[in-house]
């Protein structure tokens, strides 16, 4: 990457990061663990022998210049790389204590456990509750779907705006809307870790500020792993950040109050300041 | 192509000489091609209705009973003071022009054959201007329930009509026994196990539908006494459409509504099919015509109803019905000569004639909804089935991606083939090596499978192609299964376009002659087929036989009616599938 297509936003970042956050304590277990892994588009090296720990029930930003691998790392999560035929993965990446790489593991039973929020928002052309008990619909769930939808789209924190309106599409809502439906969709199979990948760089700042409250809540329950570009917002949710840099290697990691105050490595101060991005 | 001429003031010109004679050039040619088809299905109409015969004062008189009446519902439902103004206008000049024009032509130029100038009128401007004031009032409130009501009578008439159609080949006996063993427990099942969540029953609905239509298969030559035709027809169909019209309404407003949306068209439906046997008239059909209009009918009547919006709307049906009425009242009273059209009821319902008085398409109507039938059936599963699989389910790389490729490019070759080459194919693959024999229905269904079946499985794949990739990536996420990214976002986000594209296709099949030659089918039958393995003739087939015939009648009168049966089937075909895909798109 050139300094020629830096973000506007970064160039004066003296980002404040979340400091009296109550959760900062590193008290947690380990969510998912990748070690030594690497990514290949063909011969193009995407990752380049990452290992790190991402705790549970905290939030994790990913960080760093467009191609430098943070959504290739995440996709490996819930092995959605598999659907790029040209994508080869080595090393291991666990997740609870199991290598999600390993020869006994069902990929689809995977990504059952694992929710994912995509960069655009995807509702499915259906009505809002068909959305939401879309996950529950294909494992087949036995109990009420009602009740867990409503309990979804309040995980959400979009029920009070379509609780009169579940019949309608999930088409007819807002951008920023849309996508906390994603969110409550894939919530409502109750996933142990949510990916998402740069969930609010296709919204409006006042809906990108709703989703980010929201995230905030979700790490109450979930694991939450967050892609994004914007360097404030890391700093603002994450409690720990993860710098990738340029080849897909994995800078530095470290409680995002260190990353934005007192980086180890001069590339992710530069980076960080605008320097290089 | 920009030739900058630096002489002149301001920043020069720019000579657009080429794109506007192209432009010119290409709109000539379209309304050339345009006015040359039009002015040839003038004269077909007029042949087979027989138009050249009429009097003036017939056709005033049809005029002012039956098409003022509708032009003045459309004006009342467009709503719309510069729609009338124009409307008007347009039918009192164009009565100017056209009259002016023609006396000037027949005096100066030469005689137009077969046609006088009201004919002309009636052609050239009342029926543009009554088709798209039908168009404008169509969007109206008022006109919309209207022509909703009038779409849902005649729709169910063809379904009705069709689906007789097709009990002259099926078993009635085995279709009694495979829907009471097999269907009905199924559906139940099913029913029983959404009610109460039990996934179970759900599942067992799939094993005992298919229990039960083998034993249907196997019972039905052991079993010795069967209930009457229409007692089969009254518990397989008739029944269950009243009860899926009757749900449907109870669901949306009240138990009341919905047990008469169900039982009185039933009632009407058996109370005629019992009556029918009086009257000469087959009464199957006329049990499943009833039944098949009454109940959308009644369904969309308690809609209209209930919303309270537009009920005048309803009247349009009658309004037409009485207009034929009391125009040929008005006739018969006044003595007026009438014309006698070719197409009419009887060429409908009558077997071929040496007389062309009293030659019918009606052998041949079965014949092509047969194959048609089975044609839409076979090239829909295997259309969609094969597109899915090339779209969804092969990789792009290694030899798979390879072998994918090429079944691509020779599916895409497959389409132009010419339809001779098919035909042969039937023959020799159908007919001769699987014995299917040689004319039959059964072959020429698959044969004309395979021909429209390239046709279906390239705008099957690019309904699915068009499916963004998000949604798929979204499915795929949650932790859905390829199967269930495909049967649960990608396929009905695609169905439209599928629904489109095989309707279209469906509309070149049942307009193809070659492949018919070649398959051996009869030019001419005199029954209609009853079984999918006995001869049989199509609608082209018959009006090509028609046209070598010696005599003037048939060549002209009768063939004409011919075309015009076999182009009224196919707009309405193309008009469902753009019916079909306005309201996905509006849906979505």
């Amino acid at each position: 990457m050139s300094n020629t297509t830096t973000d506007d936003s970064l160039i004066t970042t003296e980002v404040q990061a979340d400091s009296n956050d109550d959760r900062a304590a590193p008290a947690a277990g380990t969510a998912v663990a990748a070690r030594d892994l690497n990514v290949f588009y063909g011969d193009e090296q995407a990752i380049d022998d990452v290992t790190m720990e991402i705790p549970e029930k905290r939030v994790t930003a990913l960080i760093g210049p467009s191609g430098c691998g943070k959504s290739t790392f995440l996709r490996c999560i819930n092995r959605m790389n598999d659907m790029i035929e040209i994508c080869r993965v080595e090393g291991d990446v666990e997740f609870g204590g199991k290598n999600v790489y390993g020869p006994n593991v069902d990929p689809v039973a995977l990504r059952r456990k694992i929710g994912m929020v995509f960069q655009k928002p995807n509702p499915f052309p259906k009505s809002i509750r068909d959305n939401v008990a879309y996950g529950l619909k294909i494992q087949g769930y036995d109990g009420d779907v009602d009740a867990r939808v409503e309990e979804s789209l309040k995980g959400a924190a979009l029920w009070d705006e379509v609780k009169d309106q579940l019949d309608s599409s999930g088409l007819e809502l807002s951008g920023g809307q849309q996508q906390r439906l994603c969110i409550a969709r894939a919530i409502a199979p109750d996933p142990e870790v949510i990916l998402m990948d740069e969930p609010t760089s296709a919204l409006d700042p006042v809906a990108a500020s709703k989703i980010e409250d929201l995230i905030d809540d979700l790490a109450e329950e979930y694991t939450v792993i967050i892609v994004t570009h914007n360097m404030q917002q890391a700093a603002r949710i994450s409690d720990r950040t993860a710098v990738f840099l340029t080849g897909g290697e994995l800078v530095e990691y470290d409680d995002t109050a260190k990353i934005f105050e007192d980086p180890e490595e001069q590339r992710v101060e530069d980076y960080i300041t605008g320097k290089f991005g | 192509m920009a030739t900058d001429n630096p002489n002149a003031d301001g920043f020069g010109e720019v000579s657009r000489v080429r794109g506007i004679a192209f432009e010119y050039l290409s709109f000539g040619a379209s309304v050339f091609g345009l006015v040359a088809l039009g002015v040839l299905l003038v004269y077909v109409a007029i042949d087979a209705f027989d138009l050249a015969n009429a009097s003036p004062e017939w056709l005033l008189t049809y005029f002012l009973t039956l098409v003022g009446p509708f032009l003045a519902f459309c004006l009342y439902s467009a709503n719309d003071p510069e729609v009338t103004r124009r409307a008007l206008g347009a039918l009192g000049g164009g009565l100017v022009v056209v009259a002016a024009l023609f006396s000037a032509i027949e005096a100066f130029v030469a005689p137009i054959p077969r046609l006088n100038w009201q004919l002309a009128y009636l052609f050239v401007v009342a029926a543009p201007t009554t088709a798209y004031l039908a168009y404008v009032g169509s969007r109206g409130r008022l006109g919309a329930v209207g022509f909703g009501l009038l779409g849902r009578l005649v729709g169910g008439v063809a379904i009705g009509l069709a689906v007789g159609t097709l009990f002259l080949v099926f078993d009635a006996l085995l279709w009694f026994l495979a829907y009471t063993l097999g269907v009905l427990p199924a559906v139940g099942l099913y029913a029983f196990g959404r009610v109460r969540s039990a996934p179970r029953a759900r599942t067992a609905a799939a094993p005992v539908g298919l229990v039960g239509l083998t034993a249907a298969v196997f019972l039905r030559d052991v079993v010795a006494t069967y209930p009457s035709d229409l007692i089969i027809y009254l518990w397989t169909i008739a029944v269950p459409v009243a009860a899926a019209g009757a749900l449907l309404v109870a669901d949306r407003s009240g138990r009341t509504a919905g047990v008469l949306v169900g039982g009185l068209p039933l009632a009407v439906a058996t109370a005629g099919g019992f009556l029918a046997a009086g009257a000469g008239l087959p009464a199957p059909t006329v049990l499943l015509v009833l039944v098949l209009t009454g109940v959308p009918t009644a369904a969309y009547v308690s809609r209209v109803v209930d919303v309270g919006e537009g009920v005048v709307g309803l009247a349009l049906p009658f309004l037409l019905a009485a207009g034929v009425i009391v125009g040929a009242l008005i006739v018969e009273a006044l003595g007026v000569p009438a014309p006698d059209p070719w197409l009419d009821a009887s060429y409908l319902t009558e077997a071929p004639s040496r007389t062309p008085s009293e030659a019918g398409l009606y052998p041949a109507i079965v014949g092509s909804v047969i194959i048609i039938a089975m044609v839409a059936v076979l090239s829909f599963a295997l259309g969609v089935g094969t597109s899915v699989f090339l779209e969804e389910y092969t990789p792009e790389s290694g030899p798979l991606g390879t072998l994918t490729r090429i079944l691509q490019v020779n599916v895409a070759n497959l389409a132009a083939v010419p339809s001779v080459v098919y035909g042969l194919l039937g023959l020799g693959l159908f007919a001769n090596l699987l014995g299917l024999g040689i004319g039959t229905a059964v072959t020429a269904a698959l044969t004309l499978s395979l021909l429209i079946l390239p046709i279906t499985i390239i705008s099957a794949q690019e309904a699915i192609r068009s499916v963004p990739d998000d949604l798929r990536r979204g499915s795929d996420a949650m932790g859905a299964t390829r199967w269930q990214t495909t049967k649960n976002v990608v396929l009905p986000e695609a169905m439209p376009g599928i629904l489109t594209g095989t309707i279209l296709a469906l509309g070149r099949a049942i307009g193809e002659t070659a492949p018919l030659i070649m398959i051996g089918a009869a030019t001419t039958v005199f029954r209609a087929p009853d079984s999918l393995f006995s001869r049989f003739s199509a609608m082209p087939m018959q009006i090509y036989t028609w046209a070598g015939f010696p005599q003037a009648d048939f060549r002209y009168g009768v063939v004409a009616a011919g075309v015009i049966t076999l182009l009224i089937i196919l707009v309405g075909m193309n008009g469902s599938a753009i019916l079909l895909r306005n309201r996905a798109e509006r849906g979505s």
